[in-house]
């Protein structure tokens, strides 16, 4: 099961996702699971949406930068589609904080499972620093920028608070 | 009246009697084969118009404006003309060009088709005056209903009903609020020369009567070149029923039953069926005579439609003669099977009326919903723009009036409507489901439309009981504002699931399907053949 945050017409929406088979999955939205099927798998592909009432036709796009042009019976929404955890639970990330330091600290209590880098270093921006588990959830922490590992202040395996600084990068 | 033909000789029968005559050796289909006519118009009802002409074999000239070049219609005319410029003023509206058109290309007739020049006055007298057959009613004719109030008179002067109010135009404000105060609040203030639904207010005071008379006066100038305003009582919740007839200059007319058209927006209609739920045996035979009687004392030729408001006691009143062929005139070809451009221009060559009111069957139930490039999530506002992907519906009972294809362009200076979605059914539930099929089934990518709106109101209960007047789609549009908080939901959910797809977490694993041509060069690869 993956997790989606869907911005459509400035409200957000978390969505989970499960593949059932090739083409067809199962999504969660507020509490209700569709069904949702591929039916053509042409430039813009079409959907099946199975709800609790009825079946309805869907078109959707994927365009750069996580932008997904969806159709709903024709009509149109725009979308932008974030993934945020691979497990068990939908994660609500906290709003974007401007980390121009570099000082990456803990967005959630977890388990520090994994460090990916060493000091000394050089990352690119986007490339992932470290696991923490929370919630029974593996979250890949990115780094913010493009530099050097300053320092690592954690080890594999440490419990960490919220707001526990974790890694630095200059 | 019919008539065979034995040789050169044609039998004519007549109320009854039957008459022989050697010079009546020229039929219909005589006088249409020789027809080449004009089209005067755009879009859908161009392309609505050209199919008729080609099966009777009618040669066409379409003119078209700039932005309209790589249109769909097009294709299908036998000759296109180009009218420099884009603004409707500089080509569909430009009367000497399009006579100038009608001229170069020798053609005889010109069909108007709807908006545009189909009720100017001015044009139908510049096309007689240029022995060009004008394809509706004589000028003389629409001189008799020329204005809103003009016909008024005239239906008041046959005996039909009309709304309470003022005869002539009102002289000033105070004659405004005095002839308001007569009537009774609401009142509605109408431009004389008002048309589609524009240059109406409705004051439910004296200040306002005051004050919206001016506003009216004004609107009117600055739309419609004229600032003459009158005043009528607002009926509270009145239905909107219409009759279709067609007549002759003998003063021949034949009713070919009614419209229920009373949801509304603005006063733009949206959907339209065909009978109407609001008429039994007898107010519908009220409603087919005042009708058939008004355009008869009008002396009115072609096809036209009557307009009636309809109260819930049976009261109904004249509200409006529509001199031309009708965005709705579909669900009455599909009750009755009737093919009503034919008709016209049969009509129009022949100046008799073939048909007779007793070949005129009234049979099942059909629905027509106007499709707008409107976006209903944003006030209705116009959605011009490219349509990518167009799937029209199919299937029994489906008809689909549209000049769309895919990759085609809305232009933003005409009007929004974009198709005409109809259904036939044997009674108005089957029609009800019929249409949510076809709804479902259009696509239409690259626009917001007003699809939404005609699928939620095939799910409205009122709107199934056919329970509703004038004023109910104002009251269940804030449903669909639910129903598109549902889509957006659903939005949601597709747009993860397109990236959930699209995004796979071993993408580099994903290979297409295995297949034996792949295998086969591997192999060749591995043992270097």
């Amino acid at each position: 099961m993956r997790s989606f945050r869907v911005q459509v017409n400035g409200n957000s929406y978390t969505v989970s996702v499960d593949q059932v088979r090739k083409g067809k999955f199962h999504a969660t939205i507020d509490g209700a699971t569709f069904e949702i099927e591929a039916v053509s798998e042409l430039e813009i592909g079409a959907w099946l949406v199975n709800g609790q009432e009825e079946t309805i036709q869907a078109h959707a796009k994927s365009l750069p930068v996580g932008r997904v042009d969806v159709w709903i019976m024709s009509m149109p929404f725009q979308t932008s589609v974030q993934v945020v955890g691979i497990g068990g639970y939908a994660l609500t990330p906290e709003p974007q904080r401007v980390v121009s330091s570099g000082k990456i600290s803990a967005l959630m209590p977890g388990r520090v499972t994994s460090i990916l880098v060493k000091e000394g270093e050089s990352v690119a921006e986007g490339s992932p620093l470290l696991i923490l588990e929370a919630m029974k959830m593996q979250n890949e922490i990115a780094s913010p920028l493009s530099g050097r590992v300053k320092s690592v202040l954690v080890q594999e395996g440490a419990s960490v608070k919220k707001d526990t600084m974790l890694i630095i990068i200059e | 009246m019919s008539y065979a033909l034995q040789g050169s000789t044609a039998i004519l029968h007549y109320d009854g009697l039957t008459l022989f005559s050697n010079l009546l050796t020229v039929t219909a289909e005589n006088f249409l084969l020789k027809m080449k006519l004009l089209i005067a118009n755009r879009g859908e009802i161009a392309l609505r118009i050209i199919r008729t002409c080609r099966k009777l074999g009618i040669r066409t000239v379409l003119v078209y404006s700039e932005p309209d070049e790589g249109s769909l219609p097009l294709r299908f005319a036998d000759e296109r003309y180009p009218l420099a410029g884009s603004t409707p003023a500089e080509t569909y509206l430009n009367i000497p060009k399009l006579i100038n058109a009608a001229m170069e290309t020798s053609c005889d007739t010109v069909h108007p088709g709807y908006g545009f020049l189909s009720e100017d006055e001015r044009f139908v007298r510049t096309c007689e005056e240029n022995d060009l057959v004008f394809i509706g009613p004589s000028s003389a004719a629409l001189e008799k209903l020329g204005n809103k109030l003009q016909a008024r008179r005239t239906m008041k002067e046959s005996g039909v009903p009309v709304i309470p109010g003022s005869d002539r135009p009102l002289k000033d404000e105070d004659e405004a609020v005095r002839m308001a105060n007569d009537i009774g609040y609401p009142v509605i203030l109408k431009a004389v020369y008002g048309g589609g639904g524009r240059g109406m207010r409705v004051a439910n005071s004296p200040e306002e009567a005051r004050n919206f008379f001016r506003i009216t006066r004004l609107e009117s100038h600055s739309a419609f070149g004229r600032e003459e305003v009158y005043i009528e009582k607002r009926l509270q919740n009145p239905r909107h029923v219409e009759i279709q007839a067609i007549a002759d200059k003998r003063g021949k007319v034949v009713s070919l039953g009614e419209r229920e058209c009373s949801i509304q927006r603005r006063h733009q209609k949206l959907l339209e069926e065909a009978p109407s739920v609001a008429l039994d045996g007898e107010l519908r035979e009220q409603l087919n005579d005042a009708a058939k009687k008004g355009l008869s004392v009008a002396g009115y030729t072609n096809a036209g439609t009557v307009e009636f408001l309809l109260e819930k006691s049976g009261e109904f009143y004249f509200l409006e003669v529509n001199k031309r062929l009708q965005v709705e005139h579909l669900v009455t070809e599909l009750t009755t099977g009737l093919d009503i451009v034919e008709e016209q221009l049969k009509v129009a060559s022949t100046m008799n009326l073939d048909l007779s009111q007793s070949e005129v069957h009234v049979k099942g139930w059909a629905i027509n919903c106007r499709i707008n490039a409107e976006d209903p999530r944003q006030n209705f506002a116009p959605s011009p723009g490219k349509v990518f992907i167009y799937h029209p519906p199919s299937g029994p009972g489906i008809r689909i009036d549209s000049a769309l294809f895919s990759g085609c362009d809305i232009p933003e200076c005409y009007d929004s409507l974009i198709a005409k979605l109809s259904v036939h059914g044997t009674n108005r539930s089957d029609a009800i489901r019929r249409m949510k099929v076809a709804l479902d089934e259009l696509e239409i990518l690259g626009i917001p439309t007003t699809v939404l709106l005609h699928r939620d109101l095939m799910r409205d209960e009122g709107f199934i009981r056919g329970d509703f007047d004038t004023t109910y789609l104002n009251k269940v549009l804030p449903t669909l504002k639910s129903s598109i908080n549902e889509f957006e939901k659903i939005a949601a959910v597709v747009a993860a699931v397109e990236k959930a797809k699209t995004s796979s977490i071993h993408p580099k694993c994903m290979r297409g399907p295995s297949s034996r041509w792949r295998t086969v060069a591997r192999t060749h690869l591995m043992t270097g053949k």
